[in-house]
């Protein structure tokens, strides 16, 4: 895998430290950047002007004490006469958010071709979360969604994946979805290297190497 | 023209972004914005104090030689644990204060009076009961007032036991009688941090569950120092712990060589030198999920506890003289009568008079090393409490024992800088030698047979990391003040044989720098240790004694209780520190990501006036080349602007795009940048790269031309007659741009086939454009328009006028010129390059793509040319056109299946006749092409042309040429088949028949032997050559 992990040697970090590449695909306006903007900056525009490239954005979450996970994100054109660069972005990634609009159907379809791709092309190990974007819309008004939460969850079962519904413009589920994508990621492998000594804080309550049975020895 | 000099395309191993790699990611730059964990870790480092707790906890160290004597283990969890057994009046200690009695569990007031008596505990001692005194409340902080145990035991087995020594494995028996021992004394909650065995040595750690789960990067080893200098029968055990994630702490248990021999001091010094140096923990793990550095050893930590049974023993006093001395003390706690007080009466009646006298008391506080103002020494609180100064009162056990620490092997080593010189120190000596007893007896010395000595065999040191700073800056101050001492000698003795005697004077360098000693620290707290991460803690040594009460072995225990306060990482608050600072380098990192605008230039002129006729390019945001042509160089520029506030490195990547084409263009497109490239200087086919200032811009040339024949048809046969691709431009540690590329083709004569010519409408290929439902190629079903490509017959028809006009024009400008025509220059003129007036360029490229304009839109070539252009450059223009049409078609003009009918019909011609005429052989060539009227009558435009081209470039003598009166007097005159007129004629033929025999004929060579291909070869250029000769033989 692509992942790095950290070798540094400086007093005062925290746990374990890895790096992983993400990718945005999907259809042309179902919010791909509205997601990672609210995602690195906590921020919501009502307009946006269509991405035309690849942005590249860095955000760090801490997963716990001792694990932090920092994601290198490609946010790329949805438009489809860009479809044919999407390789150069998919094919080394880590994990994948293949985003649609539950009020676009045909926007479900376009992702699913995406997951086919991904499947077929990307890394083997790839991480895919399915996210359904613009739950707000129909919070308000329920008859405006056309992608039902059963149907889409049913299809990411199937095919493997992470599954939230978000929304860019309330944040709802966003770092959820990133965080859910972190923690499936293969961490332990990403920074085996350096956790040859405990990597948990605390005593090392492990049972003992034989010749010095200390069973009983601790009641904590 | 432009040859894409900044993009070649085949791949090199140096192209950094090869296609459907995924983006090389700014973390790999050494870029100062980017956070890595590095950065990460040191901002989080930076700001420790918001997430750092000053945490104060007592440490104990406790020491005992068990002298493999059973049953030693009942007595561990009331002396270590519960600080019990210690002689009020044996040791300095003194715990009992009048203010702040003991109480015992149930709160009731415990008096010391209750304490069994020496005499009883002695009488009552049985091997099945702890030997220490009833009733003893212990007089020592212990129990959960006591955050981390540390024990250090010697001797558990025999040492000196052959079976013990070569035991291949450690048995784990008695290590475990002692970890159970300890446990059950212990409070609820306690835990083993440690532990670690050396056959004797065992060392055991243990600590409160409050502070447990902040001990991480435990480390135990051992190193034996025994027989051969390695065996285990004598050296250290050893753990390494941190502490809070900031403070490391080593603790090392060691038994050093025994014996009361001078030279076993020196073994003893090896041996705890072999210690430090054999000394190594496993990596520290910072709390980073990093290991830090390989092997740390000892002096790595920041407080480190060196105890066990070091063995120094008294030097030079004889033991007797100091058995009876100190018996003079113990035998004052036993009441007189009992048995045990007659035994010591009896034993100091056999020894001499003593004689060291309390004289010679220099006080372990004299010795300099042993205390420090820093830390107050239990004696300092005694001398509070006592009525009188026990230092100064002649018959006190201090004194006593004062007059005998100067004595001190340790001391001694410690003064000589031979061992423990580097920074250990030792609290104040205020009890007996805890070495040799009578086993059972609180206070009788040795009274076997051998009558050891006794001595502090056993010891707690302890050092700080800036008590070893101190001692390495002492260290290096000495030598410095030694050197300059020295300099000063060699200079005053110089002066003084110079000068007067009182120029001398006395220099003690010990004095003299002393006075500048420690000089940066007189600020700082003398009780700040510094460690390792910056973190700023203090030790304390609270207590420093002997349990004299305690019977089972022939050592007492020794123990020290510490008081470390030190800067805990709280880890909820590091966790919220660590998200904050990952925000801010998060946003630093994005917001400082450098910027480019890029901006079309959509005003770029496009010289024939077609310039975005299609209907969408209004919206189209890329790089829109309008209508596009084949062989037409279009230009149009961008202008790349550097809108960030850093400096941005960009440049255009390869991008994954097709089968066949993976450059950072398409193969029609060269990209050309107004400057030079950052790494102009290395590999061609690594990605170029420019960087632009904040503000400024620079303006790249896109220049499209479509030169590739298989391109042309594959535009032609489109349905979309677009090309649209799409550029990547990187800028380095920010986004990708891509740069759509758009052009509108327009349809080409050139590349098709002689079938598909004879269907293009009247009005030219691109009225076919207009009509076409789908497709442009004009298929079988449209109708046939004419016999034969008309281009092929507009294209010989002209040359054929131009070549006449030319040859007059030439003769027109009379005898003078001494140039020789340009025909006599190549024999390939007008259609290859020799002898060509008009060189190749840009304005010959110009009016080529004019011609082949003339020929797409069927307009007279008269069009095409301006006046001023002669006829000779027109003829070369057109030839050239002629033969890169040719050369385009599909299928040639005597395409593989004509070739392989009139070649057999050549062979079988050859096989009956051995000398055709010509006629004869034109006849069977046109014969066979008429299966293809418009292949054939193509073939006859081309031949009837070249006959004509050959006439006028190399006239024979009976073809007079009227324009050329001179020249044809000369072939007159030689109308001989050896003339050079004839001779001429003939190598422009057969140049003429080689060169179109080429073109015209598209049938592979069969392969096979060489005669067999020369005569396939020599027939091909037959058939186009017999069209020539005899023509104007006449």
């Amino acid at each position: 895998m692509s992942a790095r992990a950290s070798t540094g040697s400086r007093p005062g970090g925290q746990g374990r430290f890895a790096q992983f590449k993400l990718v945005l695909l999907g259809e042309s306006a179902v919010g791909k950047s509205s997601l990672v903007l609210r995602f690195v900056k906590d921020q919501f525009d009502d307009y946006r002007e269509s991405t035309i490239g690849a942005a590249f954005l860095t955000q760090t979450i801490a997963l716990d004490d001792h694990t932090t996970v920092k994601f290198e994100i490609w946010d790329t054109a949805g438009q489809e006469r860009y479809k044919s660069l999407a390789p150069m972005y998919y094919r080394n990634a880590n994990c994948a958010v293949v985003v649609y609009d539950i009020t676009q159907a045909s926007s479900l379809d376009k992702a699913k071709a995406w997951v086919k791709e991904l499947q077929r092309q990307a890394n083997e190990n790839i991480i895919i979360a399915l996210a359904g974007n613009k739950l707000d819309l129909v919070t308000e008004h329920p008859d405006k969604r056309v992608v039902s939460t059963v149907d889409a969850e049913a299809y990411a079962r199937e095919a493997g994946l992470l599954f939230f519904e978000t929304s860019a413009k309330t944040a709802e589920n966003v770092r959820e979805l990133f965080t859910a994508i972190a923690r499936k990621l293969p961490l332990e492998q990403a920074g085996a290297r350096n956790l040859r000594s405990n990597p948990r804080p605390g005593v090392d309550l492990r049972p003992e190497a034989p010749g010095t049975q200390g069973a009983g020895a601790c009641n904590c | 023209m432009s040859s894409r000099p900044q993009r070649p395309s085949s791949p090199g191993p140096e192209i950094r972004a090869t296609p459907g790699a995924f983006p090389s990611t700014p973390a790999e730059d050494n870029s100062p914005t980017i956070s890595s964990h590095y950065s990460l870790s040191q901002a989080v480092h930076a700001r420790r104090a918001e997430f750092t707790k000053s945490r104060t906890i007592r440490v104990k160290v406790g020491t005992w030689n068990v002298a493999a004597l059973s049953d030693t283990e009942k007595d561990v969890g009331g002396w270590f644990i519960g600080g019990k057994g210690v002689s009020d009046k044996l040791s300095g200690l003194r715990v009992t204060d009048e203010d702040d009695p003991k109480k015992d569990e149930h709160g009731n007031t415990l008096d010391l009076k209750d304490i069994e008596s020496v005499a009883h505990q002695e009488a009552r001692r049985t091997k099945k009961v702890s030997s220490l005194p009833r009733h003893d409340p212990g007089s020592l902080p212990g129990g959960d007032d006591i955050d981390i145990y540390v024990l250090g035991l010697q001797e558990i087995v025999d040492i000196n036991s052959p079976t013990e020594a070569l035991r291949p494995f450690v048995d784990p028996h008695p290590a475990k009688k002692w970890k159970r021992a300890v446990i059950e004394a212990l409070p609820d909650g306690y835990c083993r941090i440690a532990d670690q065995q050396l056959i004797g040595l065992l060392l055991l750690v243990y600590a409160s569950p409050a502070i447990a789960p902040t001990i991480t990067s435990v480390s135990s080893t051992s190193v034996g120092t025994g027989l051969m200098g390695y065996m285990g029968n004598k050296g250290a055990v050893t753990t390494r712990i941190v502490l809070g994630e900031t403070t490391r702490l080593v603790f090392i248990n060691c038994h050093l060589a025994a014996g009361t021999d001078k030279n076993m001091v020196d073994r003893r010094n090896w041996d705890a030198q072999q210690i430090l140096n054999r000394t190594k923990f496993e990596p520290v793990y910072d709390g980073s999920g990093v290991l830090e550095e390989f092997g740390p050893g000892i002096g790595d930590e920041d407080f480190a506890f060196w105890f066990g049974d070091l063995n120094y023993r008294l030097d030079s006093l004889p033991a007797d003289d100091v058995r009876r001395l100190l018996m003079l003390h113990t035998r004052n706690e036993y009441d007189s009568g009992v048995l045990s007080s007659k035994k010591i009466e009896s034993e100091l009646s056999k020894l001499p008079n003593a004689t060291i006298s309390g004289s010679n008391h220099r006080s372990s506080e004299d010795s300099g090393f042993s205390s420090n103002t820093a830390f107050t020494s239990s004696s300092e609180q005694s001398s509070v409490t006592l009525p009188v100064d026990p230092h100064s009162d002649p018959a006190s056990l201090q004194t006593t024992l004062s007059s005998l620490l100067p004595h001190d092997q340790l001391h001694m080593q410690m003064r000589a800088r031979k061992a423990f010189h580097d920074g250990w120190r030792e609290g104040p000596i205020n009890f007996l030698p805890t070495y040799k007893y009578d086993v059972g007896s609180v206070g009788m010395f040795d009274s076997s047979e051998k009558r050891r000595g006794p001595s502090w065999c056993d010891r707690i040191l302890y050092r700080t990391r800036k008590d070893v700073l101190d001692y390495e800056r002492k260290v290096r101050e000495e030598d410095k003040a030694k050197k300059r001492d020295e300099e000063l000698q060699a200079r005053g003795v110089a002066k003084a044989i110079a000068d007067d005697e009182d120029v001398l004077f006395d220099y003690d360098p010990e004095t003299d720098g002393a006075e500048n000693d420690y000089d940066e620290n007189l600020d700082a707290d003398p009780g700040v240790v510094v460690t390792k991460l910056g973190y700023e803690d203090r030790l304390h040594l609270d207590y420093y004694t002997s349990h004299q009460r305690v019977l089972s072995s022939d050592h007492k225990p020794l123990d020290a209780v510490f008081t470390l306060t030190y800067d805990a990482v709280d880890t909820d608050l590091k966790a919220q520190i660590h998200q904050e600072v990952a925000r801010e380098l998060d946003k630093a990192e994005n917001e400082g990501r450098p910027g480019v605008t890029i901006v079309v230039d959509h005003h770029s002129p496009d010289h024939d006036g077609s310039t975005n006729d299609d209907p969408t390019s209004a919206s189209f945001e890329g790089v829109n080349f309008g209508h596009v042509r084949y062989d037409q160089p279009k230009t149009r520029g961008i202008t790349i602007a550097n809108t960030g506030r850093v400096p941005a490195t960009f440049g255009f990547v390869d991008r994954p795009s097709g089968e066949h084409q993976n450059g950072a263009s398409p193969p029609w497109l060269s990209i050309e940048f107004d400057r030079p490239s950052n790494n102009q200087n290395s590999n061609a086919n690594a990605l170029q790269e420019y960087t632009l200032p904040p503000g400024d811009a620079l303006t790249v040339d896109l220049t499209l031309r479509i030169t590739s024949i298989s391109q042309v048809r594959l535009l032609n046969d489109s349905s979309q007659p677009h090309l649209e691709d799409v550029l990547v431009l990187r800028v380095t540690n920010g986004r990708d741009h891509f740069i759509p590329i758009r052009a509108t083709w327009l349809p080409s004569s050139f590349g098709r086939s002689i079938d598909k010519l004879i269907r293009i409408p009247e009005g030219g290929v691109r009225k076919l454009q207009h009509q076409r439902p789908h497709g442009s190629s004009g298929g079988s079903s449209t109708p046939v328009k004419w016999s034969a490509p008309r281009e092929v017959f507009r294209l010989t028809e002209a040359i054929e006028e131009l070549v006449e006009r030319a040859a007059a024009e030439w003769g027109m400008r009379g005898e003078g010129g001494d140039e020789k025509p340009p025909w006599e220059e190549g024999l390939g003129w007008p259609f290859v390059e020799g002898g060509w007036r008009w060189e190749p360029g840009k304005e010959r490229e110009g009016l080529k793509m004019r011609v082949r304009e003339a020929l797409d839109t069927d307009q007279a070539f008269d069009t095409t040319w301006t006046p001023d252009v002669p006829a000779l450059w027109r003829l070369e223009v057109l030839a050239e056109t002629l033969l890169e049409f040719l050369t385009s078609l599909e299928d040639g003009v005597v395409p593989e299946h004509l070739w392989a009918g009139l070649e057999a019909a050549i062979i079988e011609r050859e096989k009956t006749k051995s000398t055709l005429s010509a006629d004869e052989e034109r006849a069977v060539i046109l014969d066979s092409l008429a299966s293809s009227p418009p292949h054939s009558v193509a073939f006859t435009f081309l031949t009837f042309m070249l006959a004509r081209v050959a006439n006028e470039v190399a006239p024979l003598a009976s073809e007079p040429r009227k324009s050329h009166p001179k020249a044809t007097g000369r072939a007159r005159a030689r109308t001989r088949s050896h003339d050079p007129a004839r001779l001429r004629r003939r190598q422009v033929e057969q140049s003429l028949a080689a060169l179109f025999a080429g073109v015209v004929v598209r049938a592979p060579m069969v392969g096979g032997r060489e005669r067999e291909r020369r005569a396939s070869e020599g027939r091909r250029m037959r058939v186009v050559e017999v069209f020539l000769v005899g023509k104007g033989v006449g």
